[in-house]
């Protein structure tokens, strides 16, 4: 029996100038993350039982996939066309346009491929904006204190120091490829604090940031002369040399034919996204359709190191209503300009520029405590309160979150006038694949940069990095992976299948279940059926 | 406003055709949803689900009038009829950003890049076509009258599905034209002075230490 307040009488109560009470205190903040954060419930974790992480703890519909059985074997090898390039990067999201045009402009052959289109990525979702230390009372080391405090310092700092230092250099990359940015009257770049920042350090462009970020990328990428892309192409398993210990290529689909193909080359780079898609412990997701978290897959099957596949960002306001928007983003930005949360009661309940982690585990105990508005029995969550904000900077929300506003018209919700009710969304995956300051995995030839890559971000991300980091990690690795200049693979094989194969039947494991998932269940009518 | 508001509630049971097959659904649903609940197969041009990605593109047919638009934007109705289009061709045309070493140039690289830009015959094709409501004629004359800021502003929630591509008899390539207008923009134009202090700040730090560094060796 779910309860709150239902969703009539909360709006009846509903006032943008009711008083709100003080911002309760908050209790210890670790009883309050461990009593309803997601990745704390009960039965969502196990330990994974084979592979580079075997013992680890791991989030248990992901270990599913981590330990499922391959889509092929030598068998289907056999008469499939071969191509040859030098750098083949996995994801056409923001990571891999950074990536293929870094390793095209070192000289590199470069080969992009992509499950859907070019720019289908949560790049093109993110709105917020992208971190640089660039204020004057800003520094490179805040920077680095608030990303390691934000991700109560599980992150890398060797990871998090290169980041945070090639900040003010990727907006000035970015910029010369032709993104533009939100100034201020005098011309600096526009900045905001948002959630987990000691200052204002985040640089966007309104609300449309990673729009604006990937057409840019996207643009550059199909324009270059020396990237082919490759859409709707899925990567069904990366290839081998015969010690199963190098990663010498991939075997693609296509979502089209159907038609298998190979690609050797010397480096491959994997920036595929990703999760949210595979709706861990049945939370809605902001992500976009092709996020499945096929590059853990590969890269595990292949035998490179995992971290903290146990933690997963829940974004504290994904919008609960309208129905077709479920989960759905109502960006930081919105907070951070000033907009408060609200419970059922009318209160407000928790400093909303908390990391996200707090916010979200705040929001979950309000409505499991019966201060939720509820729409229906499955359907709990509380009140973004934007007319509040409008009355006290009227015009703002039209003028700074164009996204939001045009999004909410298509189903007649005016978040000026109506407040917006909001629940947690499954957001981001904070760990990842085991890079070094190249993005080069503990597989060699093989580099993971951006959401599939791990170590940043610690247990919990804050506001602006993703952005930076696809960019910052996927230059590095177009570096490193061109820089390889060994002479190719000799043979291609798919040892580490078998590898893998043997494993799970030692470990009598079950083999029914095959992976990269490549499409969730819902979207895969007639498309993906391996 | 506020009756108008979905509430969950109030859905009613539709019929209609997305691919030429028959599908049952609510007026709830976006097309995209409701491809996916009547069983419509390879669909694969969908992405964000809420209006960025640019991917969804449609063609409907809502009694005698047919409309482009994207699946994820548009609701369930009685009767209709949507296509899923195939995704847009590769652009036809060429320019790297790095080519452009002057400024003072850039009017009449723009005429080479995209000569049909100054053709445009005032159809509204582009302008019926864009699903964000973008005034796509207007944004193409800014940019052929050389105002290239003006332009990439009216081009500012361009999602780059390029309908507008398909719908030009000239083929202008109107989102295209938006985005050389905005790359132009920044690319020659954004000099924040905060992020300039910041970079100089660290290229001194880093010649610095490594003078230092040259000095302990």
């Amino acid at each position: 029996m779910s309860n709150g307040i239902p969703l009539a009488e909360a709006r009846a109560r509903y006032s943008p100038d009711a008083d709100i009470g003080p911002l309760p205190d908050l209790a210890d903040t670790d009883t309050l993350l461990n009593a309803y954060h997601p990745d704390h419930l009960r039965g969502s974790l196990v330990n994974l039982v084979v592979g580079a992480n075997a013992g680890d703890s791991c989030q248990r519909e992901l270990a599913e996939l981590l330990q499922a059985e391959a889509f092929i074997d030598e068998a289907d090898l056999a008469g499939t066309p071969v191509s040859d390039v030098d750098v083949l990067v996995i994801g056409g999201g923001g990571a891999g346009c950074a990536a293929a045009l870094m390793a095209a402009e070192k000289g590199a052959r470069v080969l992009l491929a992509t499950k859907l289109r070019l720019g289908d990525s949560n790049t093109v979702m993110a709105e917020g904006g992208i971190q640089a230390a660039i204020e004057a009372g800003d520094s490179i080391q805040q920077h680095i204190q608030d990303t390691l405090r934000g991700g109560h310092h599980a992150g890398d700092p060797a990871l998090v120091a290169a980041m945070a230092g090639d900040g003010p250099d990727v907006l000035r990359w970015l910029i010369r490829l032709g993104m533009q940015f939100e100034q201020t009257s005098g011309g600096d770049l526009h900045t905001r604090r948002a959630g987990g920042m000691s200052t204002a350090r985040l640089t966007h462009c309104r609300d449309y940031t990673g729009l604006e970020m990937m057409r840019v990328l996207r643009e550059a990428v199909i324009q270059h002369r020396s990237i082919e892309v490759w859409e709707q192409s899925p990567v069904v398993e990366l290839l081998s040399n015969e010690h199963g210990q190098k990663c010498v290529g991939a075997v693609l689909t296509s979502l089209l034919d159907d038609r298998l193909r190979i690609v050797r080359t010397r480096s491959v780079i994997l920036a595929t996204g990703g999760l949210g898609r595979l709706h861990l412990n049945g939370f809605p997701t902001s992500n976009h359709l092709g996020a499945t978290g096929d590059g853990l897959v590969l890269a595990y099957r292949l035998g490179a190191r995992l971290r903290e596949m146990d933690s997963f960002q829940y974004h504290p306001t994904g919008l609960l209503h309208p129905s077709h928007l479920a989960g759905k983003l109502v960006t930081e930005g919105v907070r951070a300009a000033g907009a408060l949360l609200v419970n059922g009661v009318g209160r407000r309940f928790v400093d909303e520029l908390l990391p996200r982690d707090m916010v979200c585990a705040a929001i979950l105990r309000e409505c499991a405590e019966g201060r939720g508005i509820r729409v229906d029995e499955r359907h709990v969550g509380v009140w973004l309160d934007t007319p509040r904000l409008e009355r006290a900077q009227p015009g703002l929300l039209e003028k700074q979150f164009p996204n939001l506003m045009s999004r909410t018209r298509v189903s007649c919700v005016d978040p000026r006038y109506t407040p917006l009710l909001v629940h947690p969304t499954l957001h981001y995956q904070n760990g990842g694949v085991v890079i070094d300051t190249n993005g080069a995995t503990t597989v060699p030839g093989l580099y993971a940069v951006g959401e599939v890559a791990g170590g940043i971000h610690g247990r919990n991300r804050i506001m602006g990095n993703a952005l930076l980091e696809i960019i910052s990690f996927g230059r590095r690795a177009g570096i490193a992976a061109t820089a390889n200049r060994d002479r190719g693979p000799k043979k291609v094989t798919l040892e580490h299948v078998n590898r893998m194969r043997r494993a799970l039947t030692l470990a009598g494991m079950p083999m029914s279940r095959r992976a990269p998932q490549v499409l969730p269940p819902y979207a895969a009518g007639g498309v993906w059926s391996r | 406003m506020h009756s108008a508001e979905n509430d969950g509630e109030q859905h009613q049971s539709v019929k209609l055709t997305i691919n030429g097959l028959p599908v049952s659904a609510d007026t709830g649903m976006t097309l995209v949803e409701a491809a996916w609940q009547g069983g419509v197969p390879r669909v694969t041009s969908v992405g964000c689900m809420e209006g960025v990605c640019g991917s969804c593109r449609i063609m409907l047919r809502r009694g005698k009038q047919v409309t482009v638009g994207l699946a994820c934007q548009t609701f369930a109705a009685e009767g209709i009829e949507a296509v899923f289009l195939p995704p847009a061709s590769a652009p036809q045309h060429h320019y790297e950003i790095d080519d452009f070493k002057d400024g003072w140039d850039i009017h009449a690289r723009f005429q080479d890049i995209f000569p049909e830009a100054s053709r445009c015959r005032h159809c509204h094709g582009c302008d019926y076509a864009c699903p964000k409501g973008i005034k796509v004629e207007n944004g193409v004359a800014q940019a052929a009258a050389g105002r290239y800021r003006d332009a990439g502003e009216t081009f500012f929630e361009c999602v780059m599905c390029e309908l507008c591509d398909v719908a030009c008899p000239e083929l202008i390539a109107p989102a295209h034209v938006g985005l050389f207008s905005r790359r132009i923009t920044a690319h020659f134009h954004l000099r924040p002075p905060n992020l300039i202090n910041r970079l100089e700040e660290l290229r001194k730090e880093r010649s610095g230490s490594s003078i230092i560094e040259s000095d302990e060796e």
